[in-house]
């Protein structure tokens, strides 16, 4: 690609909500370019656009000096643009081979000798090994990131999009991805990163485009700007990263002692944990994804199987405690995939306000549930977090992943819970969102209750957390006193480097 | 010894429509599309088989036929479940009821005066013998080595991710579909194959059996095959003993009839949860 990409006046609609309006982004051949916002700022809707995945109701594109218009992504696809969205687009039951050639496949009969050749140069080229014939399935994240970043080299994309690429990696896979995206542009592609982390946009790019509210607000190299010029762009005013006054838990709330856990394949995910949740703290644990801390939230809200040691809650064992008990006893939990624990997505706000809570009180009237409660109940919940939606019978399908987050943080927060389990309370949240919910999980451990907080961003948790506990391969592990705060020890702790 | 062979054969004979029906449905199921219409299609295949094999005279034009009646109940679930998207399992027992309705109706003297039982010309029963063992063998191919095999693959298990990919997950349902038709056309037509004539609700349930059979077999070709012939075996040993008595017991006939679909039963019941499902199934 040897001239910039341009895009003008782009405007898209849904329904009522105007997602984009005349916006433009240019974007230099052979660079790193970022563009940033808060959550429904239009990032991923312009991106979109640029992948023929949504058609602008206004606007061109101009890709290599010529105008272009996308019907679909193939269209994309064969004017050498690729995307590797939030999610991946990995096919589990294939192989990793044949993920790679998916949608580009060199013929219509598959000759894996010589697409392994291929697949093994591409690789060598990227300091990646796979093993081509090992099924996707088995994957880690960061393997998944990688071969995501192998595909767009198989269809020889010259524009690469990478939506929220460091979203689910650890600090040293985030470094090893935009050492290979340099590399990529050092080779002439252009490569758009679409992020939260200003601290990238920083490190990594050349320039950055700042979306707000579906309009354009500025564009400009990043050498000639610093992260609060920046957040002020991102949301309109000047953000000050303050450390929260730290306060000391009260009397015991959850504890644990050589507690054992089953993990999903038969294997023992939680290698006795001992520590305890005190009264009136916010606690953090950090760790690498994977290291134990699903295990514990569902052991604690009574969904795994516990193998040993003991855990009690307000002074009483709920080792065979059920689900229902826990729940009643005040354990709330806002979870890690929301679709599948957390929301049924066909029911409308209203609906999913009362999920799983129907039995308690404001919600239960007898054995029905009392409708003019759980009318006021939702619009509650909708106005702690200002949840954007028509009204509380809009189906939680229609709302946006960052709205949708907002909703379940506040249903997990109302009628005085005594433990709140947080598992990435704000992934998808923009950084007002994020403040937000971290100001009410304070507010709720304030008025006597704990809360418990997994989040893979260690800066998030040192900025908001009274005490941070680290979970490495299983084991439950707290920083000595004297480095309880400190970001090395704490780092060093998580990849059980300590 | 000769008694077994004769038993094996026979078990084989009665595996082969069933075995072809599970091919229809896996080619269908695979690409992300529920299909418990495969019983229908089996029909509305035999049915029209016969009706095209008597008025032309000609066995394979009835071949023919029965294929494209299958192939277009077929593309009826595809165009009910993908442009209207409707629920899978209702369209599907749609299909199965308009058959066993349609399929009765059309064979009725109101509408045809060719009487019940008039000897129709068949496709010999060695031809679908073959094609039920390299049936599931091509796919077996056809999935491991092609690109339209890998992309039905992708299309079934997530076809948002799919179209990311620049695939076009409708077109490849369509194509599983016809192939659904195909397989389940012949399967219809073997079933006339055997008895020489079309006769009401003839499929007898094995549309289900074949169903059974592929999620027993895991929505792979070959041990999908293989689940077909086993449960054919218990067919076959009730063909084989009904009326006798084993080690001077006599079993009641109702209980060798039900056989085949116990054994489908249990064996549904003890390894359904071993095997994963094309995880876009039913999805839009």
């Amino acid at each position: 690609m040897n001239q910039p990409i341009r895009m003008v006046g782009i405007s898209k609609r849904f329904g009522s909500v105007q997602a984009l309006q005349g916006v433009d982004l240019k974007v230099e051949p052979g660079t790193l370019h970022a563009l940033v916002g808060e959550n429904g700022a239009g990032k991923s809707t312009l991106m979109k656009v640029l992948y023929g995945q949504l058609q602008p109701d206004e606007g061109t594109l101009e890709i290599e000096g010529t105008l272009r218009r996308f019907a679909h992504s193939r269209d994309a696809i064969a004017a050498q643009i690729g995307m590797v969205s939030q999610h991946y687009s990995i096919i589990p039951e294939l192989t990793c081979l044949e993920n790679l050639m998916l949608g580009a496949e060199p013929g219509a009969w598959l000759e894996p000798r010589s697409a392994t050749e291929r697949a093994s140069t591409l690789a060598d080229r990227m300091g990646f090994r796979f093993d081509w014939n090992e099924p996707a399935s088995k994957l880690s994240t960061a393997a998944a990131q990688k071969l995501e970043i192998l595909k767009l080299l198989w269809r020889e994309s010259r524009l690469m999009i990478l939506d929220e690429p460091t979203a689910m990696l650890s600090p040293a896979d985030s470094d090893a991805l935009y050492a290979s995206l340099h590399r990529l542009a050092a080779e002439g592609a252009t490569v758009i990163v679409v992020t939260h982390r200003l601290p990238e946009v920083m490190d990594h790019c050349r320039d950055v485009t700042v979306l707000r509210g579906g309009k354009r607000v500025s564009s400009f190299p990043v050498a000639e700007t610093d992260p609060r010029q920046l957040s002020e762009a991102i949301i309109g005013r000047s953000m000050i990263e303050t450390q929260v006054e730290v306060r000391v838990g009260r009397e015991p709330m959850l504890v644990m002692r050589d507690l054992r856990i089953q993990g999903d394949r038969g294997q023992e995910a939680v290698k006795g944990a001992t520590g305890e949740l005190r009264v009136g703290e916010v606690v953090g644990l950090a760790g690498v994804d994977g290291s134990g801390q699903h295990e514990l939230f569902q052991a604690i809200t009574g969904h795994a199987k516990i193998l040993g040691g003991t855990l009690d809650f307000l002074g009483q064992s709920i080792l065979v405690a059920s689900p229902r008990q826990i729940l009643e006893m005040g354990v709330r939990l806002i979870p890690e995939d929301r679709h599948a624990e957390g929301v049924v997505e066909d029911w409308t706000l209203e609906e999913n306000s009362s999920l799983g809570l129907h039995r308690l009180a404001p919600f239960a009237q007898g054995s029905r549930v009392n409708i003019r409660a759980r009318s006021e109940e939702t619009q509650k919940m909708i106005d702690r977090f200002q949840t954007k939606c028509r009204d509380r019978y809009s189906l939680m399908r229609s709302l946006s992943g960052g709205n949708q987050q907002r909703f379940v943080a506040a249903r997990a927060l109302a009628h005085q819970p005594k433990l709140v389990l947080a598992f990435q309370p704000t992934r998808g949240l923009d950084i007002e969102g994020t403040r937000q919910v971290y100001a009410a999980l304070r507010d709720q451990a304030q008025a006597g209750s704990s809360v418990l907080v997994v989040s893979f961003d260690l800066d998030e948790l040192l900025i908001h957390c009274d005490r941070i506990l680290v979970m490495e391969h299983g084991r439950l592990l707290e920083p000595p006193a004297d480095l309880a705060r400190d970001r090395q020890a704490i780092g060093a702790l998580m990849v059980g480097a300590a | 010894m000769a008694d077994f062979v004769q038993f094996l054969g026979l078990a084989f004979v009665l595996g082969v429509p069933v075995v072809l029906a599970a091919m229809g449905g896996l080619t269908s199921e695979r690409s992300g599309v529920m299909n418990i219409g495969l019983e229908g299609k089996m029909l509305f295949g035999a049915c029209v088989t016969a009706m095209v094999a008597t008025s032309t005279q000609n066995a394979w034009l009835g071949l023919v036929g029965g294929i494209g009646a299958a192939i277009l109940a077929s593309l009826l679930h595809g165009v009910l479940t993908q442009v209207y998207r409707m629920d899978h399992v209702i369209s599907g027992m749609s299909i199965n009821i308009l058959a066993w309705g349609g399929t009765s109706y059309l064979y009725s003297p109101h509408f045809t005066d060719r009487a019940f039982g008039s000897t129709i010309p068949v496709v010999p029963r060695e031809v679908f013998y073959l094609l039920a063992v390299a049936i599931p063998a091509v796919i077996w191919v056809y999935l491991k080595r092609t690109r339209g095999g890998i992309r039905l693959m992708a299309v079934g298990n997530d076809p948002e991710k799919s179209r990311q990919m620049g695939i076009d997950p409708i077109r490849v349902r369509f194509m599983a579909l016809v192939a659904t038709g195909v397989f389940c056309g012949l399967a219809g037509a073997m079933i006339v194959s055997n008895t020489g004539r079309f006769s009401e609700g003839m499929t007898s349930g094995r549309g289900f059996i074949a169903l059974a059979a592929l999620i027993i077999g895991g929505w792979r070709p070959v041990p999908t095959m293989i689940a077909c012939f086993a449960f054919m075996l218990f067919q076959a040993l009730q063909i084989q003993f009904q009326g006798q008595a084993i080690f001077g017991v006599m079993l009641p006939n109702e209980l060798w009839l039900s056989m085949p679909y116990l054994v489908t039963l249990l064996a549904l019941a003890g390894l359904i949860s071993k095997n994963s499902v094309p995880a876009g199934l039913g999805k839009a």
